[in-house]
């Protein structure tokens, strides 16, 4: 953890989760595992509010406990990572993915699981039912079963996963070791890897609910209250059969699908639609078959891809294995070749595909901060690898003054490293071959870490703004409600233009600009976590291959 | 890099970074760089379009959503730095549904437990507490609240009840705003002997119907 990443996640936690959390998180970050007695000690907040803070923590992902160290007997240690709690600035993202795949429904669930944590299937069927009725026409209701539908196509889709089991401590490993973690082993006291969801078998199993019913409307009548409050005891007393499966999103899979969504939008850029189709088609028929880490895709013969083509593009097979072969020999070897049997073999590199997505978000920052020549340089360096000063001067077709102005700026930055070459032992600097090179990697890195401090100050910058005008976006609430109540309850025309008028004009104008800011800052936010994605992918890819 | 405060010469040969003799070096820096530098380059503008608006909706509809949500834990409030008579009598904002989690996936120190009645429990927990005053309060809101149990069991489960009660209960007396009310006003209004007052005399102002002119006994902050 950084310290970037750190200040980034606490300030996460704090807008979501307030400022109690907030502090137990960022010292959960700061010092690893601890168990809660030192927590209490070291942070001192009260014993109450620091385990209502851990349960809001372990309720959404984003601390794990485990038994202690030393032993079964120790006290239970919980433990935060970063990674799970910048996840938070992708939601919109996952949310928006869910409503273009599976609808109106499918992003309420999600929603709802988000906002949550986790929840059982029943509570989130029935929550999504009435929020959907709420938004229907009158007299319209959404029934479970349709919910329950979308739910379950979620789930065969891998989108949502059941919650694992949490890890057992104590002498009770005999009993059950199916949920265990680690298999085979009869008595692991201390399990150093935490179970993962996936590492529990039925992760993806939907279970037996019965759950019949229609989405109930709120109601503002006083007398119907007390019909619901009588209803409600009823339903609550019945049990939906999966009492103790809670769902969780499942993130690595939007993950996967915003990965493919990069590869197929570049092909489209690069080349043209049908091309990108082509690319699709060959994602969606390798999407279970691959694993997520994998470098490419298993091959596909040219037969079973014209066969899986859309109808609708019209493409012939001669057309198709031109399109195929444009795509191998494209420079940027998204597609590859690995054989001539069924009429050639062909693959997706992801992996190649991610370090070159990464490649040009690298170099498009570097044009945007330093100008066009300054890119042409750096892309220079990035395909020769290591250059001279002459030899940039020479390649790049800039003046020497210039060039040289520009490799220090880029220097100074870190972007470009100076790697010296002796030619006698000794170092000696005039017999040294000083040559500039870029490490794709590591400047990656540096960029990633760039990406969070940009979107904590963001943040920061937001809250300034909000905290700088608290008082008038207080009055602009009550205006708000006032009008509200007003309307609801049928007030005239000229009422409601007299209360109106208790936000002056130049206040107005306030406010909306500062409304415009607070929208900039936060699309920003949003543009800004598309690039963390795509380099924290490609910085992952490469973890799991070295 | 050695040798930049010294004379002419440098660790490194001078040609083969390219500084021909002629020419003057840049100045070297006195004083860290300026926190806002000017840009040469202008940023991009943002990327608009359909898409960035609804995500930007669904972000801040999140964000709202999460602060309503029992997840969001409310710092304690300061009124101001005098004890206002009206701090007794608001009501404490109960968050909707008090939430009581499925305790089997968590581990069991963070079972929130019941306070035993009546006994002052030391700790930081007491912070709060501070007259003799109070305590007689919370033995009183502990008999509105067993009422309201008792009303309130043919509802929920028995378990879930405790839980959720418990955790009202502390809550209750770890934030300085009074006691939640029950649901009868009456209670307030006839029971509690310190206010000659209907509660109607506490509201701030947000549900006023619509004559500005009556708002001149209320503090409107």
């Amino acid at each position: 953890m950084t310290a970037q990443e750190v200040r980034l996640c606490g300030l996460l936690l704090q807008e979501h989760f307030g400022e109690m959390v907030e502090k137990v998180g960022t010292h959960l970050l700061k010092s690893g595992a601890q168990n809660l007695r030192m927590i209490l000690h070291e942070t001192g907040i009260s014993l109450d509010l620091l385990k209502k803070s851990l349960c809001v923590l372990v309720q959404h992902g984003a601390c794990v406990f485990s038994s202690g160290r030393k032993g079964p007997g120790s006290p239970t240690e919980y433990r935060t990572s970063c990674d799970r709690i910048l996840r938070i600035l992708r939601y919109p993202r996952y949310i928006y993915t869910a409503k273009t795949l599976y609808g109106d429904t499918g992003e309420l669930i999600i929603e709802e699981l988000l906002q949550r944590g986790h929840m059982t299937m029943s509570s989130t069927v029935k929550t999504v039912a009435d929020r959907l009725t709420q938004n229907m026409e009158d007299g319209r209701s959404m029934d479970y079963n349709d919910v329950s539908n979308s739910f379950s196509n979620l789930v065969e889709t891998h989108f949502l996963q059941r919650c694992p089991p949490p890890p057992r401590a104590g002498p009770k490993e005999s009993v059950t070791p199916a949920p265990h973690p680690v298999p085979g082993t009869p008595t692991p006291p201390i399990s150093t890897a935490l179970p993962t969801a996936e590492s529990f078998p039925d992760c993806y199993k939907v279970p037996h609910v019965t759950l019949t019913g229609r989405g109930k409307r709120p109601l503002s009548s006083e007398d119907v209250d007390d019909q619901r409050n009588a209803k409600k005891a009823k339903m609550d007393s019945e049990t939906h059969g999966d009492e103790g499966i809670c769902w969780q999103v499942n993130f690595e899979r939007f993950h996967l699908h915003f990965r493919d969504q990069a590869i197929i939008s570049a092909v489209a850029n690069k080349l043209d639609q049908t091309s990108s189709e082509i690319v699709r088609t060959m994602l969606r028929m390798s999407e279970v078959t691959t694993s997520p880490s994998a470098t490419c895709t298993k091959p596909l013969s040219a037969n079973e891809i014209f066969r899986s083509l859309p109808t609708n593009y019209n493409i012939t097979r001669p057309i198709l294995d031109q399109y195929l072969t444009l795509l191998v020999d494209d420079p940027m070897e998204f597609v590859g070749k690995a054989g001539e049997s069924g009429g050639g073999m062909y693959v997706v590199n992801m992996h190649r595909a991610l370090a070159n997505l990464a490649r040009a978000t690298l170099e498009s920052v570097v044009q945007e901060r330093f100008g066009s020549r300054s890119a042409r340089i750096f892309r220079l360096l990035l395909r020769k690898r290591h250059l001279e000063q002459k030899q940039v001067e020479d390649f790049a077709m800039i003046p020497a003054k210039e060039a040289k102005d520009m490799l220090y700026s880029l220097l100074s930055q870190n972007l470009v490293q100076l790697q010296e070459v002796p030619k006698t032992p000794d170092y000696a600097p005039s017999r040294t071959f000083y040559l500039y090179t870029v490490n794709q990697l590591p400047t990656a890195r540096m960029l990633l870490q760039n990406c969070y401090k940009t979107v904590a100050n963001l943040i920061e910058r937001r809250l300034y703004e909000s905290k700088e005008s608290k008082r008038l976006l207080e009055k602009s609430q009550r205006i708000e409600a006032i009008l509200a109540s007003l309307q609801a309850s049928g007030a005239e025309p000229e009422q409601l233009t007299e209360v109106e008028e208790m936000i002056t004009a130049p206040e107005k104008q306030q406010l909306d600009a500062l409304r415009l800011h607070i929208n900039k800052l936060d699309s920003a936010e949003n543009q800004v976590d598309e690039t963390i994605f795509l380099i924290e992918s490609y910085v992952n890819s490469t973890k799991t291959t070295s | 890099m050695s040798g930049r405060g010294g004379r002419r010469t440098m660790s490194f040969s001078v040609e083969a970074v390219g500084i021909t003799r002629g020419e003057s070096l840049p100045p070297s820096i006195q004083q860290p760089t300026p926190v806002y530098p000017v840009m040469e380059q202008k940023p991009l503008p943002l990327s608009g379009g359909e898409e960035a608006e609804y995500l930007l909706a669904l972000k801040q509809e999140f964000r709202g959503a999460m602060r309503s949500l029992p997840h969001y834990i409310h710092p304690a409030e300061q009124r101001g730095d005098v004890e206002r008579y009206s701090d007794k009598y608001h009501s404490s904002e109960q968050s909707d549904s008090d939430w009581s989690p499925d305790w089997k996936l968590f581990p069991k120190e963070l079972r929130a437990k019941k306070p035993s009645r009546g006994v002052s429990v030391a700790g930081p927990l007491q912070t709060d507490r501070q007259t003799g005053e109070k305590k007689k309060k919370m033995e009183k809101e502990e008999v509105l609240l067993t009422l309201e149990t008792l009303q309130k069991k043919e509802d929920q489960q028995s378990s879930e009840e405790e839980e959720e009660e418990g955790e009202e209960k502390k809550k209750k007396k770890k934030q300085e705003e009074e006691e939640a009310e029950p649901e009868e006003e009456y209670d307030e209004e006839e029971f509690e002997e310190e206010t000659d007052y209907i509660m109607s005399y506490f509201d701030n102002g947000e549900e006023f119907g619509g004559d500005s002119d009556e708002n001149v006994d209320e503090a409107v902050y």
